[in-house]
């Protein structure tokens, strides 16, 4: 069996792949209504890859020692310059290692490799898992769409581009995914491009992360002028920058200001492509793409792509605090942002997609504690996270696929009679969002939290951060079960839009929203009581950095107990408020509202970020447009036809020849021959004067 | 006679053909008379080139006028068949209908019309007469010969 992880390595990326191609050639013509068929059968057996891969990694993993396990394959090399760089200092490898030394100058090489370990083989499956649900509940969802085969052909595109992310070991070939995991997503927002807003918004969304994308890139040209490679791993006698040689040896990472520049860059990228502040404004927008989108490109994987790089470069991380408590404050910052947006908005995705960038901001605060028990949290809640909140968008597309459309919670309500099913599987998805013990929710947000608290130990300010991150989850309870008391609770109403429409979904759409309920009330707990989870990713090259055990303290079962006991209570807490607003008679919501006026209106108006982004970015650029536009028109096109105008003026003269007459044109031939051949008589005669 | 007496009494004549020739090719308006003038022109240029020839004693001129003879064969069948397709389209053989390869801006040329009203007024001088009157002649009064 050892020879099988290169083998499932290469599968699982070129099934969707391959799916994608075929469902894009023959969907219009040949395959139609059966466009699904291909991508479900290769998603399907993408994820059954990537339990195999998982299962072997496991069982290497486990024996491994030391700086943690992970295999390559090389697959080809796609660019090669030599003596690109004058070898940097930090390049050269450590003499105790017995490597050659360097030569005076590196190559700028592009290897296309795969990797395995614990870090991508946990995305590989996680990814794979809820593109197939995806996948299977869109065949349902989607029915009868005009761009149905455009539709399953841009989710292939999607999940091989995701999982190619996950798995290459190199930091171009990462940005080169992470752009195109970007395309896919403004794909699949604007899919129904004929709508203006959904137009905007993938344009919205494409333009953000440009901003944030940029940076990335910034960081990875950084990285190279620093580090002389752009390899995760070694390869060719050259440390590569997350690979064995350097872990061993952390002293030979980069720090001080270098290490700082390099880990906000990378951040913003995060920033951009994970929705966190200041570039989480896109994600709300995003909401205009189909359900399935929301579900698997913005909440369960797309979306965590910023936390799995983060994590992936810990070890660059770990060379600067400052950057780790950016990355914590920003993630705090983000998680507070999106709980207050989510406390009045009254679109249930809407609702859903600031929880989402509230539950960003968790993992971005326990991949910023810097421990490991933070940094493996974070990813565990990555993992949990995914399958609740694709539940959750599943079953908000369910409600929307019955409600003819609607979406906004005003206009119906009571719902929990006429969609049984989707009622059920949407509480257990609200139960792990608020954290409800035993709900996967529950123990990978209150590992987050612990490891804040921890890390308060060392630094007061985390131990602000935990409280903060407790008043985010009693407000994380509260929206929730708004949302969920609003649409499932209540009179009974339905818009007009739904006619006849208003019943429970097919199996297609309820199949999946049951399996991902089972998975988001076990999958916490499974992990949680088998330690399976940290431990394996743990295992993870970067994650096994030498550093980084030196910095997990003891652990404090006592305070553990405490703090998920503050989680439950605060979760109860949540949920009993929503239940005491929502639940019956509105007056007091009304109340409320009056009572915190100015809070409801920043909260309703989504802190206004939109309206500043306006003002400070995108009004200056439409004005120096403008401008460029004026200038374009009225100076440089000017002068380009004063040019134009030249010729004309000269032949002006010309035309007056251009009579038509025949005997004109005649007499014209015969003159020149005559100056001709006069010239050609008295020229000699003039050139032997002059001599 | 000597050589260059007769050469030169050839290229006379050939100067005299094509500038015949030519004087015709730029007044006329008729297409066929237009395309015997180019012709004449070609003969002129043949008959010099015959002179040539026989000059310097090189059969060169006289092969050449063969050939321009040829080529003026083919040549005349082509002209004249354009010309033809020119008589259907315009119902006239003269050059001046086809003018559309001037400019834009450019004034078509028209035919300034002939006056003809006046003439029955105009006092032409008159010699005195002289011997007998001759009968005068109704026909040349009344109608004017065609220019």
């Amino acid at each position: 069996m050892s020879g099988s992880i290169p083998f499932l390595l290469i599968l699982i990326p070129s099934l969707p792949l391959a799916a994608a191609v075929i469902t894009a050639v023959f969907g219009r013509s040949m395959l139609k209504e059966n466009s699904h068929r291909p991508i479900i059968v290769a998603l399907v057996g993408s994820f059954m890859a990537s339990l195999l891969l998982l299962s072997q990694v496991h069982h290497r993993s486990a024996s491994s020692e030391g700086v943690g396990w992970e295999t390559t394959i090389d697959l080809w090399n796609w660019v090669r310059i030599d003596d690109a760089l004058a070898t940097p200092a930090a390049a050269q490898p450590v003499p105790e290692q017995g490597m050659a030394a360097l030569p005076p100058a590196l190559p700028f090489r592009i290897d296309v490799t795969l990797r395995a370990d614990a870090l991508t083989s946990i995305m590989l499956s996680m990814v794979t898992f809820v593109a197939s649900l995806v996948a299977i509940y869109a065949s349902g969802y989607m029915h009868g769409d005009r761009g149905y085969w455009r539709f399953f052909s841009y989710i292939g595109l999607f999940v091989f581009s995701m999982t190619m992310l996950v798995s290459v070991s190199n930091f171009v070939l990462l940005y080169v995914f992470w752009e195109a995991v970007g395309l896919c997503s403004y794909l699949l927002i604007g899919f129904w491009y004929e709508k203006p807003e959904a137009a905007a918004a993938g344009k919205k969304a494409f333009l953000v992360n440009r901003v944030g994308d940029f940076g990335f890139a910034l960081a990875l040209f950084f990285i190279w002028t620093t580090y002389g490679t752009l390899n995760f791993h070694d390869a060719e006698g050259i440390a590569g920058i997350l690979g064995q040689t350097r872990l061993a040896q952390p002293e030979v990472y980069v720090g001080g200001g270098i290490a700082t520049a390099i880990c906000l860059l990378l951040m913003l990228g995060a920033c951009g492509k994970s929705a966190q502040f200041p570039l989480h404004v896109w994600l709300p927008d995003a909401m205009e793409g189909p359900t399935p989108v929301s579900a698997l490109i913005h909440a369960a994987t797309m979306v965590t792509a910023g936390v799995y790089m983060v994590t992936r470069c810990t070890p660059l991380f770990m060379m600067s605090p400052t950057a780790q408590t950016v990355v914590a404050l920003i993630g705090f910052t983000t998680a507070c942002i999106g709980g207050v947006i989510a406390m009045t908005q009254t679109d249930l995705k809407r609702v859903l997609a600031y929880s989402t960038i509230s539950q960003l901001g968790y993992m971005f605060l326990g991949l910023g504690v810097a421990t490991l028990g933070g940094i493996t949290a974070g990813m565990f809640h990555l993992f949990t996270h995914a399958f609740f909140k694709a539940l959750l968008f599943l079953g908000a597309g369910s409600v929307m696929h019955s409600m003819g459309g609607v979406i906004d919670m005003r206009r119906f309500g009571g719902l929990r009679r006429l969609m049984p099913t989707t009622h059920w599987t949407f509480l257990f998805g609200c139960l792990a969002l608020a954290g409800v013990i035993p709900f996967a929710g529950f123990w990978s947000k209150d590992a987050i939290l612990a490891a804040v608290y921890e890390r308060g130990h060392e630094e007061a300010l985390f131990y602000w951060l935990y409280w903060g991150g407790v008043v985010i989850a009693f407000l994380t309870a509260t929206y929730t079960f708004r949302a969920f008391f609003l649409t499932f609770y209540g009179d009974e109403r339905v818009p007009h839009e739904a006619g006849h429409h208003a019943h429970e979904s097919p199996p297609a759409m309820t199949f999946p929203l049951i399996v991902l309920a089972v998975c988001s009330l076990l999958v916490g707990a499974y992990f949680e009581f088998t330690h399976g989870f940290a431990e394996f990713i743990a295992h993870t090259p970067s994650l096994a950095y030498e550093a980084m055990h030196a910095h997990a303290g003891a652990h404090d079962s006592a305070s553990h107990v405490l703090i998920g006991a503050i989680g439950t209570v605060v979760a109860l807490a949540g949920i009993g408020v929503a239940a005491f607003l929502y639940l019956g008679d509105p007056t007091e919501v009304m109340a409320l509202r009056r009572l915190l006026s100015p809070l409801y209106w920043l909260s309703h108006g989504k802190l206004f970020f939109d309206q500043i982004y306006d003002v400070l970015f995108v009004w200056p650029l439409r004005m120096l447009a403008q401008i460029s536009y004026w200038i374009d028109r009225n100076v440089i096109d000017a002068l380009v036809d004063l040019v134009g105008r030249i010729p004309l003026v000269l032949a002006a003269g010309l035309r007056s020849l251009q009579s038509g007459m025949v005997q004109f044109y005649a007499l014209a031939m015969v003159w020149g021959i005559v100056v001709l051949i006069a010239t050609l008589l008295i020229w000699p005669a003039l050139g032997a004067s002059w001599k | 006679m000597d050589e260059v007496a007769l050469l030169q009494n050839y290229l006379v004549v050939g100067a005299f053909l094509f500038g015949i020739g030519l004087v015709g090719f730029f007044s006329r308006r008729n297409m066929i008379v237009i395309f015997l003038s180019a012709e004449m022109m070609l003969q002129g240029v043949s008959v010099s080139l015959v002179a040539w020839g026989r000059f310097h004693n090189n059969w060169g001129g006289q092969m050449l006028v063969i050939f321009i003879l040829t080529v003026a064969a083919c040549e005349a069948a082509i002209a004249l068949a354009v010309v033809l397709t020119l008589f259907h389209k315009g119902g006239s053989l003269d050059i001046a209908l086809w003018q559309q390869l001037r400019e834009d801006n450019q004034p078509a040329y028209v035919d300034h019309e002939v006056p003809e009203g006046d003439d029955a007024e105009k006092r032409w001088p008159r010699l005195t007469p002289s011997g007998i009157e001759p009968e005068p002649d109704l026909e040349d009064l009344t109608h004017r010969a065609h220019v």
